[in-house]
């Protein structure tokens, strides 16, 4: 038992490299999202859908494109949202830690930058190849008031869904790539969303 | 030193110590730079006056953050800010922070009177239905976490839309949240005093608070702090004034102990020399501390330079001594001419009481009591502490030379008259400004500091210095009323761009009638329910959801109208307090500009106010002040001369001595005015002041030249005190006149000029008119 340990421990740590490794795409990076908000203020989800664009390192775009226009960008520290009429606000990544986090963990997967996500996250992988699902749970306590957990579900090197849970049990399930471009029922729930992530058995 | 002359000397220097135990005990010195202005005569320069010293733009210090990467220069300014906001020493603190929180639990249901959206909508099913609609879209965008805690209470963020109206009308940009400048290499955060800019003792505490906040602020201490504004400035030019001062002061006294040493080679003389001198500067200090209690630093600076005049008295009974004369006869044969010198000197002070400037009626005190107690110790206390005359002064060489050469020009009258034609003409044909109107001139701020400042200011939007408004009433509301009814004409301008943004009391306080237009436009309960309910149908919204929202609509709907007293404690007060001020039951409203770019276009302010408004430019009321005080002291410089030549005619009872002894007073006066004016140096109220100093010089030294004598040695012992006079004042003013302070320099230039002048003419003009 002892002697095995440690060649566990090895074997994680290279499944997690080269998840890492396999997802990593060079900035910038686009994919179409489908995101569904659970809010403790609303009795039925928000359903929006766009394109979310990876710009580097410390820059994101995400565009809903339905059932309105919304053009956020984040560059630097800085948010801009924007809105088909009316004045963009705008306001600074500090007063909104969940997008920070989320900003960060993209840029670490998408870098393959391990060390970065494990400065920011506690990483916790599992399932298999076909099926993953890495949890990061960020380390700093301020910011895990905001947000509790972050759920990446993937198959081999694609990313399909994250799901971010805050404490308030507002939840944001955000469908990618492939995943965003299965036809939406009428009243999407948590749980097709979830069958959605886990992607539905071949 | 006889018995009788230790008894003299021990009780004059007690007097002296008991004089500034006194002083010590009662002065108070002001910074309060109106204590030198003229008295106000209208309302505007009222305001003026205050603006200079307590107006919110002269309190602002700027702050910048230097020296790390912008992550730790934010971390220090929020550090810094929050230090800075729990600091009674300052009144307003803004990095750039946005804070919810920074509205007090008490005023939210206010947002609904304070907020202009009541003015174009009414809060019925479509107007809400837009705006849950909205609310709906911003839960499901990256501003959800931001947002979400406020819609139940606040569905159509009013508190935002209040929050960012009240920022400032042009902001530095936001890096991590807090100012940074455009090239990200410096956070800047403005702070307001609550001492006022010219107040330097309360500006340096303020500084130093700032550095010690910063100090513990700071995460490494490779970042730096600069502090730049009026302050700031204030408390530099005390800081040099005094570094300046005390290095001409030792440079004086080295000199004199020398010069008097090389008269004289008596060392008790030079001791005894200097006693005349503090006996003036303590009795003025006493007198003017008796009679006004607060001084002003300026008074005090001014009045030791002019006091100087002092220093002359022992110099003529010493350099009048004669082996075998009592040094009591030698003083009471002097004594006519120096009572005359004394009295004259004296009552063309007092002229400077009627010139309506504290500041200058402090100086007349000081140097009338000065220089009457150093002319009576001169001749009352002085000649018994000296001991016996060992020596003829009037033996000596150089005084001899100096006679033959004065005595040898030829046709001095006829010169005379010569120097005074060529002085006029320069004075009339030398192009360029006889005076100097901008008091900036004078200060001795580095051109880099004021360069640096003015960036920052830019930067940081911080409201125009020299622009400003002014909107007067019986009360606060009728002045926020009338400042309303300007929002649009400041708009105006604001779109023509003639300014970038602008700051009134009305901006963060509508009046009474507008908050009660408002409050009455606020739908009833059973209405706000209903339009509600149809304004949610078919939202996402969890039914129950707005009961917050209907509570502090209803609460609204009860709430008296906001007030300036109303908002104490809150961080409303400091924004209003300090563009609402009350005086004496009158009520006066401050627009201040940011960015001012077309100054012309400000006037139609004044016509679109009705005439309530008053655009005021303090760089040209301030001008004008000098141009009205200058004037006053000009009548008193006039009035003081005629005193002067009274006082000399009672004394000498013949108008042809009285014009032998003021011709060359009057005609060097002419010559200093002609000499800076051809130099290219615009007189002000320091040069002013420095040529009654001249002035007074020159009456001893007329005085003492005229002063008839049959016996040549004792005309030559004369000449020999003249010249010691002389070589003094050029010493101490040449001293000066290097300094590299306007205000010292232009005192110390204007009296080498007159103090040469007044010796060469002196000398040259009486000794050639004497019978």
């Amino acid at each position: 038992m002892l002697l095995l340990l440690p060649a566990t421990a090895w074997c994680a740590a290279l499944e997690l490299d080269a998840l890492l490794k396999s997802m990593a795409r060079p900035a910038p990076a686009s994919t179409h999202f489908v995101e569904a908000h659970f809010s403790s203020l609303l009795s039925r989800p928000l359903i929006v859908s766009g394109e979310l664009e990876y710009l580097g390192p410390d820059a994101l775009a995400r565009t809903v494109q339905a059932p309105y226009y919304e053009h956020t960008e984040v560059r630097g520290e800085n948010v801009t949202v924007e809105r088909d009429k009316g004045n963009p606000r705008y306001f600074s990544l500090k007063r909104a830690p969940e997008l920070r986090t989320l900003l960060g963990s993209f840029a670490a997967l998408l870098s393959g930058d391990r060390a970065a996500l494990e400065q920011q996250f506690d990483l916790k992988l599992d399932g298999d190849t076909n099926a993953w699902t890495l949890q990061l749970t960020p380390r700093d306590a301020h910011v895990r008031q905001r947000v509790r957990t972050m759920t990446v579900n993937g198959s081999g090197s694609d990313p399909r869904c994250i799901t971010t849970a805050e404490p308030n049990d507002n939840t944001t399930v955000t469908l990618l790539a492939e995943t965003a471009k299965t036809p939406l029922p009428q009243a999407p729930d948590r749980a097709w969303l979830d069958a959605q992530c886990r992607g539905a058995p071949h | 030193m006889a018995r009788g002359g230790r008894v003299v000397l021990s009780v004059w220097i007690g007097l002296i110590a008991l004089s500034a135990i006194y002083v010590e005990r009662h002065l108070r010195i002001s910074g309060d730079l109106r204590l030198f202005m003229p008295a106000p005569h209208s309302a505007v320069e009222r305001l003026l006056l205050e603006e200079v010293s307590e107006g919110p733009a002269a309190r602002l210090l700027l702050l910048s953050l230097r020296g790390a990467g912008t992550d730790e220069l934010a971390a220090t300014s929020e550090r810094l800010a929050a230090a800075l906001r729990s600091d009674r020493a300052f009144r307003l603190v803004a990095n750039g922070e946005y804070r919810l929180e920074s509205i007090p639990q008490a005023l939210l249901p206010y947002r609904y009177l304070l907020s202009p959206t009541l003015d174009h909508e009414r809060f019925d099913g479509d107007f809400l239905r837009a705006q849950l609609s909205e609310r709906e879209r911003d839960l499901a965008s990256p501003a959800a976490g931001l947002l979400e805690p406020l819609i139940p209470r606040d569905p159509t963020l009013e508190i935002v839309k209040l929050l960012q109206s009240w920022e400032p009308a042009q902001e530095p940009q936001q890096v991590d949240g807090v100012w940074f400048n455009a090239r990200s290499d410096a956070a800047l955060l403005i702070v307001e005093t609550a001492a006022p800019a010219f107040d330097p003792q309360g500006q340096h505490a303020a500084i130093e608070r700032l550095h010690d906040a910063f100090a513990g602020a700071r995460s490494s201490p490779a970042e730096r702090l600069a502090v730049s504004g009026p302050g700031e400035f204030s408390v530099m030019m005390q800081g040099r004034s005094e570094a300046d001062a005390r290095l001409a002061g030792i440079l004086d006294t080295v000199g004199m102990i020398l010069l008097m040493l090389l008269a004289y080679q008596r060392v008790r003389y030079v001791l005894l020399g200097a006693l005349p001198l503090a006996t003036a500067g303590i009795a003025g200090l006493a007198t003017v501390t008796a009679l006004f209690g607060t001084v002003h630093g300026i008074t005090i600076a001014f009045g030791f330079t002019l006091i100087g005049v002092a220093l002359d008295y022992p110099i003529f009974l010493f350099s009048h001594e004669l082996p075998g004369v009592a040094q009591e006869d030698t003083a009471r044969a002097v004594w006519p001419t120096l009572a005359t010198a004394v009295t004259g000197i004296c009552v063309a002070y007092l002229a400077f009481l009627a010139s309506g400037v504290v500041g200058l009626e402090q100086l007349a005190c000081f140097n009338v009591a000065g220089l009457a107690a150093a002319g009576l110790a001169t001749r009352y206390l002085l000649p018994s502490t000296l001991g016996p005359a060992k020596r003829d002064y009037g033996q000596a060489i150089l005084p001899q030379k100096l006679a033959a050469l004065f005595g040898a020009v030829p046709r001095p009258g006829l010169l005379a008259g010569l120097l005074c034609l060529v002085c006029i003409a320069v004075i009339i044909f030398v192009p360029g400004p006889l005076w100097e109107n901008d008091l900036g001139r004078l200060t001795p701020v580095p051109q880099a500091a004021l360069q640096e400042y003015e960036a920052l200011r830019q930067e940081l939007g911080a409201p125009d210095v020299r622009y400003l408004a002014a909107v007067e009433g019986a009360s606060a509301d009728e002045v926020l009323a009338r400042e309303e009814r300007l929002q649009s004409a400041l708009g105006t301008l604001v779109t023509r761009r003639a300014i970038s943004g602008f700051d009134d009391a009305a901006r963060y306080l509508p009046s009474r009638d507008t908050q009660l237009r408002r409050r009455a436009a606020l739908p009833d309960a059973q209405q706000l329910t209903a339009s509600l309910e149809q304004a949610t149908r078919g939202l996402a919204f969890r039914p129950g959801l707005f009961a917050p929202f209907l509570q502090d609509v209803a609460r609204a709907r009860e709430l008296p109208p906001l007030t300036p007293t109303g908002v104490a404690g809150t961080p409303l007060e400091l924004s209003i307090g300090s563009l609402l001020i009350e005086r004496e039951g009158r009520w006066t409203g401050l627009v201040t500009f940011i960015d001012v770019r077309d100054p012309r276009e400000l006037t139609s302010l004044h016509a679109a106010s009705d005439g309530a408004a008053t655009v005021l430019d303090l760089k040209q009321a301030s001008e004008d002040l000098v141009g009205h005080q200058r004037e006053r002291i000009l009548w008193s410089v006039a009035f003081a001369a005629v005193l002067l030549v009274g006082v000399v005619y009672a004394a000498l009872r013949s108008a042809a001595r009285t014009r032998r002894v003021v011709t060359p007073m009057a005609l060097t006066t002419l010559v200093t005015l002609a000499v800076l004016h051809g130099l290219g140096l615009p007189m002000n109220l320091f040069h002013l002041i420095a040529l009654v100093l001249a002035a007074g010089l020159g009456l001893d030294y007329g005085l003492f030249s005229e002063r008839s004598s049959r016996d040549p040695s004792a005309r030559r012992r004369t000449l020999h005190a003249l010249l010691v006079c002389a070589a003094a004042a050029c010493t101490v003013f040449a001293v000066l006149a290097t300094s590299a302070l306007p205000v010292l320099r232009s005192i110390g230039i204007t009296v080498v000029i007159g103090v040469v002048g007044n010796f060469v003419l002196a000398l040259v003009l009486i000794r050639a008119t004497r019978p």
